[in-house]
């Protein structure tokens, strides 16, 4: 069987599409992405536990590792290079505002706006929250199964979040995606779920329960999660905790080829910030797109193929027919 | 440059028989999803209306590449009067539909590149791609709306071709 072939030319891409999966704060482990054995996965379907955010914009990575060399002789000349420093930075505008892209280009810890109980006092990113209530058991994640008095409690197009509740524990709280670090013991019940980024839009109510437009981050409720219903979403200038997660940025070809940005470990690098792109170029006064600004860097891990420590990986997969 | 046109036509034809399958024309005694190529059909006097009429313009090619590239600028055109039903007044309500309609078309902005000489049509090796879509402005005449919208498609000369 024979085949025949074309020279294909620099890949022409429209636009860049980002995924991202989260690290494992507490084991220092990133998600790995095998183009190899995943590159030709379906883009509005990423593998598990990849999240797809949709089309970016702007998207740019520099490299800022640096290289000396190594004299010798008189006059010097370079007898060899070293690699002094190890650095790269990955930059983009996300062009949806949600829970994720929101954290994403936030510089510290997202958190979700519960809704407060009555006659609470007010506090910047969220009071003293309503009682939260417990799935039953057969809830999954879109559906989340309660008590009829407990499903009275939210309407249809509400939004939730989902986890358990704060026992006094320190270090990264969230799961499966960390979403805070505490450093000392707090008192607030439902910190967890301010952090958490199980959160999901309410499609429909009955009584026995919620049935969600999207699946919830973490899969299935755990034992001990705990539902209340939140309003929005708050995040701060400040704080001590970095967002990190595994990043996979795909540029489609037009002839069917791929590549593939892959950054085991990304972690914001700017605080919070947005850009405004007018919706009519001619009219810079008019109405403006406000887009999600994210500044990130990359943090080495180590091959486990060399030993060599790395930031990135890019992976290209041709297009079918093409010469190599 | 002929296998890009006729592509790009044949996978407009085939989404618009999906997103559409009431717009048709009677060509020639045959029933047709309502989309054409000006150039391959008898000279018009005036154009059928409900209908994408697809009409080539200008053409670069890029010769510094490992394949030459072509672009080939694509208007489609497409009128209304409305519904004998309505009297009409629903002209801008299907003029929308239209609008519509090629904006689904269009998408996703590839398709494998056939030759259509051959039959049944062989597979070529690449693809033909296009950007979005530049809408012009309504041109009312009377109780006939039309617009026009242009697309750049590209492709890379094969062997052979």
């Amino acid at each position: 069987m024979a085949a025949n072939w074309f020279s294909a030319p620099a890949p022409v891409a429209r636009r860049v599409r980002g995924y991202f999966a989260p690290v494992n704060r507490a084991l220092q482990t990133p998600v790995i992405f095998d183009a190899a054995e995943q590159g030709g996965f379906n883009l509005d379907a990423p593998p598990a536990p990849w999240i797809s955010l949709g089309w970016i914009h702007e998207f740019t990575r520099k490299t800022a590792s640096k290289t000396s060399p190594v004299l010798t002789g008189i006059p010097a000349a370079t007898l060899a290079q070293v690699r002094e420093t190890l650095e790269a930075q990955v930059s983009f505008q996300f062009m949806s505002w949600t829970k994720l892209t929101m954290a994403l280009a936030t510089g510290s810890q997202h958190m979700n706006l519960l809704v407060e109980a009555t006659g609470d006092l007010p506090a910047a990113d969220g009071a003293q929250a309503v009682t939260a209530v417990t799935p039953l058991s057969g809830s999954t994640a879109t559906a989340i199964v309660l008590a009829s008095t407990d499903a009275a409690k939210f309407t249809a197009g509400s939004m939730i979040a989902l986890d358990v509740d704060y026992t006094g524990q320190t270090g990264y709280v969230g799961a499966p995606v960390a979403g805070a670090y505490v450093r000392q013991p707090l008192t607030d019940v439902d910190y967890v779920r301010r952090v958490t980024f199980n959160v999901a839009l309410v499609s429909q109510v009955n009584s026995t329960g919620l049935t969600l437009a999207e699946p919830l981050t973490g899969g299935a409720p755990a034992a001990g999660a705990k539902v209340q219903a939140i309003t929005g979403f708050v995040d701060r200038e400040g704080g001590s905790f970095y967002q990190e997660w595994s990043a996979l940025f795909v540029m489609q070809g037009s002839q069917g080829e791929r590549i593939f940005f892959y950054y085991p470990r990304l972690q914001t690098m700017a605080g919070a910030e947005e850009a405004a792109i007018p919706l009519d170029p001619k009219n810079n006064g008019g109405h403006a797109r406000m887009v999600l600004k994210g500044q990130y860097l990359a943090l080495p891990i180590t091959d486990p193929l060399d030993g060599e420590r790395v930031l990135c990986y890019r992976s290209f997969l041709p297009a079918a027919n093409s010469l190599v | 440059m002929q296998n890009a046109k006729d592509s790009f036509y044949i996978a407009l034809r085939t989404r618009l028989a999906a997103i559409n399958p009431e717009r048709t024309i009677l060509l020639r005694g045959t029933v047709r999803p309502g989309i054409l190529v000006e150039e391959a059909e008898a000279p018009f006097s005036q154009l059928p209306s409900d209908v994408f009429v697809l009409r080539w313009l200008g053409l670069g090619v890029d010769l510094d590449l490992s394949s030459t590239m072509a672009a080939e600028e694509c208007e489609v055109l497409y009128q209304t009067c409305g519904t004998q039903s309505f009297g009409g007044l629903d002209r801008g309500r299907a003029l929308s539909a239209m609008d519509e309609e090629l904006a689904q078309m269009l998408v996703p902005f590839y398709t494998p590149k056939l030759n259509y000489t051959a039959t049944p049509p062989t597979a070529m090796l690449t693809h033909v791609f296009w950007d979005e879509p530049g809408f012009g402005p309504i041109d009312v005449q009377r109780d006939r709306l039309s617009r026009s919208a242009k697309v750049m498609v590209y492709s890379y000369q094969e062997q052979g071709e």
